[in-house]
């Protein structure tokens, strides 16, 4: 076998390796997004071919699922969340970023630390506080928990980008006659607002995603979408058309979302120990 | 316009000591240039003028005013930066503007006011482009225009031909010197390159260590260097250093080559030293003494010639004519009306 | 306003809400865990008995060791497989063109659906019935056409780890291919100039430089594999019997379903340990970082 052809055949090998791995990440996928469409029938066999239908969509927002509360409590606790977490999170961060402080490192490394608390030592107090002053199955009490497992990710995330923004500009604008808080606002907020928006966007799929918090703390009224998942079940089992459904409703603008911040994923996830 | 006054400057952090008590009195109007390499407090000095940094110990005064405790924006000064620091969020003409601006100046003034700094600096056409889309040598001009685009009382600027190439570093030097004529501001200016101190100063201060080595103008500090240091870091290539004594008014090589005449009394070392422009080349046995070549290099202006004396090498620039090779031995002789001899322990110069 | 002020009163909000969502939590939690602390007996949660709730976990409950068990199995299945089959795909994605690029850009859907949705979709898929790789195995390996595999109390934790794996798998490759494309080129071109082989290049020059990027990888995933409950709730709640309960799902079980808040503290709270000493370690690759 010439040299060549070696090549051409590990090249082949490579190239059917790759997808068969896609393959594999992409079934689970498209197999909640055929069955969304599928009729009740059909989903219980194992079909490629059908007539596919828009029912289970409009099944699911109606009564006694009404998946639309779900969708709105979702929305209202991840935006609230975001919007309280995101200017906070960038005002420490700048400092962070920018002036030595006494107990810095204990301050980041104890904001590191509390992303690895697990969020079911977390709920426990808390439930106990809710269920004493009437927070619980309220959106308040969910925001003021997400805002524990969302903060830690802003604050590193944004550290990240304003480190990236040179000093020089920011002095330059100090000797050109601003005040540290004309600063920010002039020229940091500016510069950083595309990491800042990328940040808002991968806080707002955690909390969206978020599912410990929401099945101890709500029941009725503020039930968010994840939990709105165990509502479909019938008297055979799961309703797996309507889940499916519902899944996609979950899915798809987390989606959409994360292929908008695809290049910083990575640095988020791991709040700058990768590169 | 104001003249700056630092007295007993100190900068540290922890253990390290950046400025360590210096005191410098920059005229109203001069130009005055930090040189040094890199670490040795001169960019430091320039950062505590403009207030970046505060200062360990020591006062600075700008005019009849302690700035100590002002903010930068307090201390009317404005400054170019090494990177430019540039605003890449707003066009050219905003960033020129922006000094305005931000002190309140009146609406109307700021659009000609902007317009004549951009002139002045070649920018007009470019005043509603975004930083992003000008070339290195034009963003240089966006930096020096927000600079003079108000009258401060000082120019700060912080190596601000290092990041352009070769050639626009030329022609940047030369607009750059025009400018500060014409303006008439007193200046700081800090670089590493000797070449633009030398031509853009009035006065030169050399850093070293955090403490200044030498004040003086160009023709003082290239042609009476107070010591080693200043001696070895001006002029290129670099003085030639020849080790030896000082015997019976002579000075002797290490290898016993009793070289020139010094009046200094009799000392068991002392080190010569002789710039490569003050060695002339002779074929063998026409100088005063007969060399070999370790390297011949021709630069087309000059030629440069690497000789091993002894167990040194030094440098000798001969005529852009001159062809020699690897190996062949030549006569050099020094220019005795520039000598200069140092002490090797405390690295000062001693009278020849 | 001077820096000197600002700069603690710019981090004060950050840092208030940190301690009021988690800081103070991880407190009030250790204080719990020395009480009674039912949640249907009033006053029972300010009734101390000293460690008993502790002594209760370690010497009287098969359960808490069962889910202990269970962790311990399942981080080491995951965090072994996890890193192993994202290595292989960042190897074979890192090169890029056009294949490759697109299909790093599909690792990032994964991330976006939600642990509890991939618990749901594992379910469905692994349905006996009509679940699509249950009928897909029954074809490549005939005998296991018909085995329930989520009643099966060790099939059913090999799913869950696959429900796991599969989740992860995206994300690291992502990460390695960050890392492997910050090992500098000219060493690799320097070891293949020397005439190394493939294997040899990979094992001499970037295995060694992309091990703080392992490393890294290793313990974020025995982080978030120690703590994983979303998955398992959906896919199995812990079963069939305690087979896959992991200890997230033995606290929550204790404390909600049971109300026994104070014991559940008290396994919180050992849980916490382990956490300490693997944050300590990813803070140490942080800080490092920032140093250089």
């Amino acid at each position: 076998m010439t040299g060549k052809q070696k090549k051409q055949i590990f090249g082949a090998i490579q190239t059917a390796l790759i997808l068969i791995a896609m393959f594999i990440m992409l079934v689970p996928i498209i197999w909640i997004f055929l069955a969304a469409f599928k009729s009740h029938v059909d989903v219980y066999q194992l079909k490629l071919f059908f007539t596919p239908t828009l029912e289970n969509f409009s099944v699911v927002f109606d009564d006694p699922y009404r998946l639309g509360e779900k969708l709105l409590n979702s929305t209202i606790v991840a935006f609230v969340t975001i919007l309280f977490a995101i200017p906070i999170a960038t005002l420490a961060a700048y400092s962070f970023s920018r002036f030595s402080m006494r107990g810095e490192t204990l301050m980041l490394v104890t904001i590191l630390a509390t992303q690895f608390v697990p969020a079911v030592v977390i709920i426990l107090p808390f439930f106990v506080m809710f269920r004493d002053i009437g927070l619980l199955d309220t959106r308040l009490g969910l925001i003021l928990v997400n805002l524990a497992i969302v903060m830690p990710f802003a604050i590193w995330m944004i550290k990240g980008f304003i480190d990236g923004i040179p000093m020089d500009t920011e002095e330059a604008a100090m000797v050109d006659g601003s005040s540290r808080l004309q600063v920010i606002r002039n020229i940091v907020l500016p510069m950083a607002a595309p990491g800042l928006l990328t940040s808002a966007i991968f806080c707002f799929i955690i909390a969206w995603n978020e599912f410990l918090f929401a099945l101890i703390l709500t029941n009725k009224d503020a039930v968010t979408l994840p939990i709105g998942l165990g509502l479909f079940k019938g008297e055979e089992g799961d309703l797996w058309n309507l889940l499916s459904a519902a899944g996609i409703i979950i899915m798809a603008p987390m989606f959409v979302l994360a292929l908008m911040i695809r290049k910083y994923f990575v640095q988020g996830m791991t709040m700058g120990a990768v590169r | 316009m104001a003249e700056i006054k630092l007295n007993n400057l100190t900068k540290r952090w922890g253990d390290f000591i950046g400025v360590d008590d210096q005191s410098l009195h920059i005229k109203d109007r001069e130009f005055l240039v930090l040189l040094g390499p890199s670490g040795c407090g001169k960019t430091t000095t320039m950062r505590m003028i403009a207030g970046l940094e505060e200062p360990t110990a020591g006062e600075i005064w700008i005019g009849d005013r302690m700035v100590n405790d002002d903010l930068p924006k307090d201390r009317d000064v404005a400054m170019v930066f090494q990177n430019y620091g540039l605003y890449p969020h707003m066009t050219i003409f905003d960033n020129i503007a922006y000094p305005l601006k931000v002190r309140g100046t009146d609406k109307s003034e700021i659009r000609p006011r902007v317009e004549k700094a951009a002139e002045q600096v070649e920018l007009t056409e470019f005043l509603h482009r975004k930083p992003k889309a000008l070339s290195g040598g034009q963003r240089q001009r966006v930096a020096l225009a927000r600079a003079i685009v108000r009258t401060p009382k000082v120019f700060l600027m912080d190596e601000p031909l290092s990041n352009l190439d070769a050639k626009l570093r030329v022609t940047m030097r030369a607009e750059l010197k025009h400018l500060s004529r014409a303006l008439q501001i007193t200046t700081v200016y800090v670089t590493h390159d000797q070449i633009e101190a030398m031509t853009l100063a009035d006065r030169v201060a050399v850093m070293k260590n955090g403490i200044i080595q030498q004040l003086g103008t160009p023709d003082d500090i290239y042609n009476n260097p107070a010591n080693l240091f200043v001696a070895g870091f001006i002029g290129s290539p670099a003085m030639n250093l020849i080790n030896g004594s000082v015997t019976d008014g002579m000075f002797v090589t290490t290898g016993g080559t009793r070289l020139v005449p010094v009046k200094s009394p009799d000392r068991e070392k002392a080190i010569l030293g002789v710039r490569a422009d003050d060695m002339h080349v002779h074929e063998a046995g026409q100088g005063d003494i007969d060399v070999t070549i370790y390297a011949f290099e021709n630069t087309g202006e000059s030629t440069l010639l690497t000789v091993q004396w002894g167990k040194q090498r030094v440098i000798a620039r001969g005529d852009r004519h001159l062809r020699k090779d690897q190996d062949d031995v030549v006569g050099i002789s020094l220019n005795q009306d520039h000598l200069y001899l140092f002490d090797p322990e405390t690295e000062d110069r001693i009278e020849m | 306003m001077r820096d000197n002020t600002l700069k603690y009163l710019l981090v004060l909000p950050a840092v208030l809400v940190v301690f009021v969502t988690a800081i103070w939590p991880l407190i009030e939690a250790a204080r719990l865990s020395f009480t009674v602390g039912r949640l249907n007996r009033p006053g029972s949660l300010d009734q101390y008995l000293g460690w008993e709730n502790y002594l209760w976990a370690f010497f009287e409950e098969p359960a808490f060791w069962n889910s202990v068990w269970v962790t311990a199995i399942y981080t080491l299945l995951t965090v072994g497989l996890t890193t192993v089959f994202a290595l292989g795909l960042a190897l074979l994605l890192a090169p890029g063109g056009r294949l490759r690029s697109s299909a790093q850009a599909l690792l990032i859907l994964p991330f976006a659906m939600s642990p509890a949705l991939i618990g749901v979709s594992f379910r469905f898929m692994f349905n006996p019935e009509f679940g699509l790789f249950d009928a897909f195995f029954g074809i490549v390996f005939p005998p296991l056409a018909d085995v329930s595999w989520l009643a099966d109390p060790q099939l059913a934790l090999a799913v869950v780890v696959m429900a796991d794996v599969w989740g992860w798998i995206p994300f690291l490759t992502l990460v390695l291919i960050g890392g492997l494309a910050s090992v500098p080129r000219d060493t690799v071109e320097a070891a293949q100039v020397d005439g190394a082989s493939g294997w040899r290049v990979f094992k001499d020059v970037t295995l060694p430089q992309l091990a703080p990027v392992l490393a890294v990888v290793v313990i974020l995933k025995s982080i978030f594999s120690l703590k994983t409950f979303d998955q398992v709730f959906m896919l199995t709640n812990g079963g069939p019997g305690t087979a896959t309960q992991t200890l997230s799902h033995y606290i929550y079980f204790n404390g909600m379903k049971y109300g026994q808040i104070g014991y559940s503290a008290s396994v919180a709270w050992l849980m916490v340990i382990p956490m300490i000493f693997l944050t300590y370690a990813y803070a140490k690759f942080v800080f490092r970082k920032a140093d250089q």
